[in-house]
């Protein structure tokens, strides 16, 4: 419940103790955005003005969106580089939330007598680290033909992902008043009814907010995407490192290459933050 | 007289009932699994199967330069890593990251949080920036504060202080491990500021009412109803962040490249096998240790301090 | 609309020793209204959901009809239940949440509609089908569970406790049209309550549980004048009977100052168990206050307006009890005065088993 008005008079807060925290909190927000801010700021200087003592003021040049954005024979480019990634992470989030809702009801309605063990071992399963993990992955994918293919990222995000929407699915079901449930199986719905019908509408929130955590952490993975697809299939993250050069001046080229490949997952953040809070909210954590 | 014959035929049928009865709980029993078995049996196979490799490379004899094996050593690995001082820095270094990456974001998540958890004038525009630094790539966010932001050349911070008179600190080079802690905890905070704040919307308005007519003060109903009452909320935002903190790579690989003070397991593992150390078995070994650790540490931690399994116990 | 058998119902909690039910013997007549009723944790609830299915039945068979449901699916069984806390989908409305179950049922949307219709007129919901859950009141949303389990016409009605969350006058009112409601459709209902009013006054018959065993199964009549033994005696009738412990002297029981004769055959089956050890239960409205019987000295009144009951103490057997009297409304009385309470009403004798001893027409009836 936020704090209203009235809330803060009661608390003998006065109006000018409100006003000043709304700036101290408008001043923290632009000093943790400012980063961000001056990244965006470099994309638009040429290489000389990027590369020397930061300055404010300059002149602001699409060069280096546009040296970016050019698509050069026998490099990866970025609308290639930004397809793959739409296919990989679009497919994977379908794919985890198609694994992990019949999951999740297994384990909260009428759950298994070890739901517990279950849940722990989708959790151990990020224990191994992915570094280590590499070899053995490399190879059964080249045994299999998977190497610099879209199926091997789709397939290990998915398995990288499963967890926490097990876990955070499975919480939000148990949200659901059992009575619900019962009251949808005296009606006549089975599993897959009683999924569609009754749990998945209540728990929309809930499942939109896994299924942005899913689609952040699929965008933004790095190692796996230059380990076992470095030539074709490459995603964006691999992209934004082929701008980091040896020779040369590079920062406002990764400036404007940063930007672009932070967009797609910022935009879909600002546009579902408040279906994230409320979903987190709604079982999460109970 | 009948009644020999009698106790037969009801034994029988109360035989068949309970026959009847325990097959039909048995189906039940599958029923229920069902559901679970795809995503199960797909995280075995991904999973598990990368793991026995790793068992197997870890009990052998195994490397690229200069070119030796695979040939079988039995536990040689694990006795020689076991002891090695670098992998035992390499444990502190993930022990201390992840401890204070999750504990800093956490304190300034729950500020943050604090702070948003009212209605003032252009609220949501403040929250949409403050989650921003949590959706950016790894990558490009330690490069940008690498690059941009410590730089002491290039870097904003010296930008600032220089003029005042301090001589340009090279954050990266002298603190390896706080520059990379502190890029941390910028991309996490605002991923604790969201639960907490989905915690603090969820408060009861009925507590809050009844400790205001007992004119509690502020401090008062923060730290006895709010603060207990985050606690679950906590506690679920330190185990996922630890989770995912005990795992970073991609910060240290572009801020620091490994150097000495900020090389935790994973990067250690990754100097090991491919990253120029070239020995897969030994590499291997450590990771089975570091798996095993953490199996045993995080038993503890899940079972028996935090309550969130047990609060869980709704069937 | 058909019969309903528990036969040795059984349900043991997995952990547990003692059944939430234990061996339930218990025939519902096609179109009867039955009542369970007890205490928390009698096992009633239990019962309820063992016959819809969404408790196993561990031990014993229920029929309904002369098909063996022990086994078979919820959704398969052909009953309906109205739940306590009404299960509402959210998400729907209130034409959604009652035409469920025909969807699942696969009925073409023109004849679910009707049906649909036909229910919200029955139940006077017709302006809100287009509402939300969260937009009704408790009186409305209980309605519409009731149109949910309607509209299924099946062959039997369930309802756990689906007046408690009702306030108190919407209660009452509730309570006289779910009963008209149930003579007219003729669907057999079995109903659950901890209010042992609503059971007396809706039920055809009323069993009574308590841990899970039946203590008795009868008319809402036969209840109140036969109880079968202590508890269900102490259970029916508000305010409570008067449970007193006692002695026999020769062929009458002690009451205070006086010694009340007993049946022949009661008092037969008392001398049994050597006289002592019995329990005697008089009825509020079995008292009286006045000039004759034995000395009581008045120490609360409670007065409803309709009729006045009394707390009043009184020696028996060496010691001071307190009874409660029932007393006409215009009767003056007040704290502190010393009169007398004579015996009016049927005096039922129980052994040290708890259950009532039986006259003799009541033993060959």
């Amino acid at each position: 419940m936020t704090l209203t008005a009235r809330d803060k008079q009661l608390r003998g807060e006065s109006r000018w103790g409100t006003a000043a925290l709304g700036i101290v909190t408008w001043l923290v927000a632009a000093l943790f955005f400012f980063p961000i801010f001056w990244m965006v700021l470099n994309s638009f200087k040429t290489e000389l003005d990027a590369n020397t003592t930061p300055k404010l003021l300059f002149e602001p040049t699409l060069d280096r969106w546009q040296a970016v954005t050019e698509t050069i024979p026998g490099l990866l480019s970025f609308s290639e580089a930004f397809y793959n990634s739409f296919l990989i992470v679009i497919v994977s989030t379908v794919l985890v939330l198609v694994l992990a809702i019949p999951a999740a009801y297994a384990l909260s309605i009428y759950p298994i007598g070890n739901w517990r063990d279950a849940l722990f071992f989708f959790i151990s399963t990020k224990f191994l680290p992915i570094v280590a993990a590499i070899l053995p992955l490399w190879i059964i994918a080249r045994e299999l033909g998977l190497l610099n293919t879209h199926l091997v990222l789709i397939i290990l995000y998915t398995a990288m992902n499963l967890p926490l929407a097990v876990w955070m699915l499975n919480s939000f079901f148990r949200e659901v008043p059992r009575e619900l449930i019962e009251a949808a199986q005296m009606d006549g719905t089975g599993l897959y009814g009683q999924i569609k019908d009754v749990m998945l509408p209540i728990v929309a929130p809930g499942v939109a907010a896994t299924a942005l955590l899913c689609f952040i952490f699929a965008w933004n993975e790095f190692f796996l995407a230059v380990q076992l697809n470095p030539v074709e299939g490459s995603t964006v993250p691999v992209w934004v490192s082929t701008n980091v050069t040896t020779r040369g001046m590079f920062m406002a080229k990764l400036s404007a290459a940063s930007t672009l490949a932070i967009l797609p997952v910022v935009i879909a953040g600002w546009v579902a933050q408040k279906r994230m809070i409320r979903g987190l909210s709604m079982g999460a954590v109970k | 007289m009948t009644t020999n014959t009698e106790p037969q035929s009801s034994d029988r049928a109360a035989a068949e009932r309970a026959a009847a009865i325990a097959e039909f709980q048995r189906k039940d029993k599958w029923r229920r699994r069902l559901p679970l078995l795809p995503a199960l049996l797909f995280t075995i196979v991904v999973t598990q199967i990368p793991f026995l490799f790793n068992i197997w490379f870890s009990l052998q004899d195994w490397k690229i330069v200069p070119p030796r094996g695979p040939d079988f050593t039995g536990l040689e690995n694990f006795t020689e890593g076991y002891s090695n001082t670098f992998f035992l820095d390499a444990v502190g270094i993930s022990i201390g990251m992840t401890t204070a990456a999750v504990l800093l974001s956490l304190l300034v998540g729950t500020g943050l949080a604090l702070l948003l958890d009212r209605q003032f004038f252009g609220r949501g525009i403040a929250r949409t920036l403050l989650i921003t630094p949590f959706l950016i790539m790894p990558v490009v966010a330690g490069l940008l504060w690498k690059n941009q932001i410590f730089s002491a050349t290039f870097g904003v911070v010296n930008a600032v202080i220089e003029p005042l008179g301090f001589d340009a600190i090279p954050f990266v080079e002298r603190y390896p491990f706080w520059a990379i802690v502190t890029v941390l905890v910028w991309q996490w905070s605002p991923f604790m500021m969201l639960i907490i704040l989905a915690g603090l919307q969820g408060q009861p308005t009925d507590i809050l009412e009844a400790a205001r007519v007992d004119r509690a003060s502020g401090r008062g109903i923060f730290t006895q109803i709010t603060l207990p009452m985050l606690r679950p909320y906590m506690e679920l935002g330190i185990v996922l962040g630890a989770i995912y903190l005990l795992q970073v790579f991609d910060h240290i690989d572009v801020m620091t490249g490994g150097g000495p003070g900020s090389t935790n397991v994973p990067y250690f593992v990754y100097q090991r096998s491919i990253g120029g150390g070239w020995d897969f078995g030994q590499a291997a070994a450590y990771s089975i240790i570091v798996v095993i650790a953490t199996i045993i540490i995080a038993t503890i931690a899940l079972r028996v301090l935090s309550s969130l399994f047990q609060r869980q116990e709704t069937a | 609309m058909a019969e309903v058998t528990y036969r040795e119902a059984t349900r043991i909690y997995p952990g547990t020793e003692q059944p939430a039910v234990d061996r339930l013997n218990l025939t519902i007549d096609d179109g009867e209204f039955l009542v369970l009723v007890g205490p928390s944790g009698s096992g009633k609830s239990t019962a309820l959901r063992m016959l819809a299915g969404l408790e196993a039945c561990d031990e014993g068979t229920i029929h309904i009809g002369d098909r063996d449901v022990t086994l078979v699916q919820p959704k398969d069984r052909d009953v309906a239940m109205v739940f306590q806390s009404y299960a509402l989908y959210p998400h729907m409305s209130v034409a959604q949440n009652i035409g469920f179950p025909l969807k699942q049922q696969k009925v073409p949307k023109a004849e679910r509609e009707k049906q649909v219709r036909e229910a919200a007129r029955i139940l006077d919901l017709e302006e809100y089908l287009d509402r939300k859950p969260k937009h009704l009141s408790g009186g409305q949303r209980q309605r519409v569970a009731m149109g949910r389990a309607i509209v299924r016409h099946p062959q039997v009605f369930l309802m756990d406790e689906p007046l408690s969350n009702l306030d108190a006058k919407l209660r009452v009112q509730t309570r006289a049209e779910l009963a008209d409601l149930q003579a007219r459709l003729g669907v057999t209902t079995v109903y659950v309550t901890h209010d042992q009013v609503e059971a007396m006054t809706m039920g055809h018959r009323v069993a009574i549980l308590d841990y899970g065993v039946m203590q008795q199964c009868d008319t809402p009549g036969e209840l109140y004048r036969h109880p079968e033994n202590l508890f269900v005696a102490g259970f029916i009738g508000s305010p409570a009977m008067n449970i007193i412990p006692t002695d026999v002297d020769g062929d009458a029981v002690v009451f205070g100052s006086m010694r009340i004769p007993m049946d022949p055959a009661v008092a037969a089956a008392a001398a049994k168990s050597g006289g002592a050890g019995l329990q005697i239960g008089i009825r509020p409205q079995g008292l009286v206050l006045g000039d004759e019987g034995v000395p009581t000295e008045v120490v609360v009144v409670e007065e409803l307006g309709s009729e006045t009951f009394v707390f009043a103490d009184i020696e028996h057997l060496g010691e001071r009890l307190r009874i409660r009297i029932r007393v006409d409304a215009d009767y003056a009385v007040a704290r502190g005065d010393k009169t007398h309470v004579n015996v009016l009403g049927p005096v039922h004798v129980f052994g040290t088993d708890g259950l009532r001893l039986k006259t003799a027409e009541e033993q060959a009836g």
